[in-house]
């Protein structure tokens, strides 16, 4: 498979949403080939949201949800990582690297960290062995 | 319900690799229940299967399909244009929706997706157990409701056997209950212990696979 250069970031509105607009706030913007989606919970993300963003061309996919605990809905947080989990599995079958697919836990009031962790996985490059593995299902 | 599992990817692929156009069709009804072979199971599986193709460098237009009950003809006839434009089915139903496509389309290359499992029924979000195993003649008004054929690791129907301890099978204790505790807890409760006094005689097994392919024929509904 050749990879692409875009990013899909699905980023929880409570807790990514609300650090992406204090970036925002801040004049400072996501890199370019970013593309990010707002979802109302992470409870709301599927694990075909995933796939559709990589089969539209995404090279790797961000998914970021409230911490334990602090999910208004209670446990979408913990659904958000399931779901995760159950694509990287789904995406591995088909031959697609699980480390193109991220999970992190952030809160609103870490837009300073935010911007790091965008730019720090689109610019990671796995080890060799892992990348000598894409394309084989 | 029928309850089924997907098939492996890596099995789909190696029927449908090279081949050009394949329609994607699953079923809503048990299946779809028991999240392996609804609309939305058929949506993971062509997109992962359009991943999967891509990864590898092929081509492949995968068409999804879903009927509301693939093992009745009258729900697939919609499929009839779409089957004729395609060169493989594939089918996310139970193995009578995959028999029924393939006996209502006789020229179709139908292939199965799915594993067809066992019947049972939810216990919980995410978890299904088996409780009956179409042996034709229910024995569960003997057995307080516990089908010791299908629930009894060893289909005992004068049991327990020596490996119940703690009301756990010795098959897999830490996931099977032992089905003859649950029948008499069951029969405990609702006053009909007596009935295990009863000596079971040996099952007849005809009106089970023993008797080959089943068929039920009603006469009052049959012109």
């Amino acid at each position: 498979m050749v990879a692409s250069d875009r990013m899909v970031v699905l980023g929880c509105d409570h807790s990514a949403g609300a650090a992406l607009d204090e970036l925002a706030a801040q004049g400072r913007a996501l890199p370019a080939g970013v593309e990010w989606v707002r979802l109302p919970c992470g409870g709301g993300l599927d694990e075909l949201h995933i796939l559709r963003a990589f089969e539209s061309g995404a090279g790797r996919v961000m998914v970021l949800a409230c911490n334990d605990s602090a999910c208004r809905s209670v446990q979408g947080n913990r659904w958000a990582e399931k779901r995760v989990q159950t694509a990287r599995r789904l995406l591995e079958e088909a031959g697609v690297p699980g480390w193109r697919l991220e999970f992190k836990a952030v809160s609103p009031t870490q837009a300073m960290e935010l911007l790091p962790w965008i730019e720090g996985f689109a610019a990671f490059e796995p080890a060799a062995e892992e990348t000598s593995q894409e394309g084989t299902p | 319900m029928i309850v089924a599992e997907r098939k492996p990817l890596a099995e789909i692929l190696g029927n449908v690799r090279g081949v050009g156009r394949v329609l994607l069709v699953g079923c809503n009804t048990c299946v779809a229940i028991c999240l392996a072979g609804g609309e939305k199971e058929v949506a993971v599986t062509a997109a992962q299967l359009r991943l999967a193709l891509r990864s590898e460098g092929l081509e492949g237009c995968i068409t999804e399909g879903c009927v509301e009950r693939q093992c009745e003809e009258e729900f697939n006839e919609e499929l009839g244009d779409a089957i004729a434009t395609h060169d493989v089915v594939l089918s996310m139903a139970c193995g009578v929706g995959v028999q029924t496509l393939a006996e209502q389309f006789p020229d179709a290359i139908v292939y199965p997706a799915l594993n067809t499992t066992f019947m049972g029924r939810p216990e919980e979000r995410g978890i299904w157990s088996e409780r009956c195993l179409g042996c034709g003649n229910c024995v569960l008004d003997k057995f307080g409701g516990v089908c010791p054929i299908t629930r009894c690791s060893k289909n005992l129907l004068n049991g327990p056997c020596g490996g119940s301890a703690n009301g756990r099978c010795e098959v897999d204790p830490e996931n099977i209950p032992c089905a003859w505790q649950l029948v008499y807890d069951r029969l405990e409760r609702i006053g009909q212990l007596g009935r295990l006094m009863e000596v079971e005689p040996p099952k007849d097994w005809s009106t089970s696979r023993h008797g080959g392919p089943r068929k039920i024929v009603r006469e009052d509904m049959v012109l």
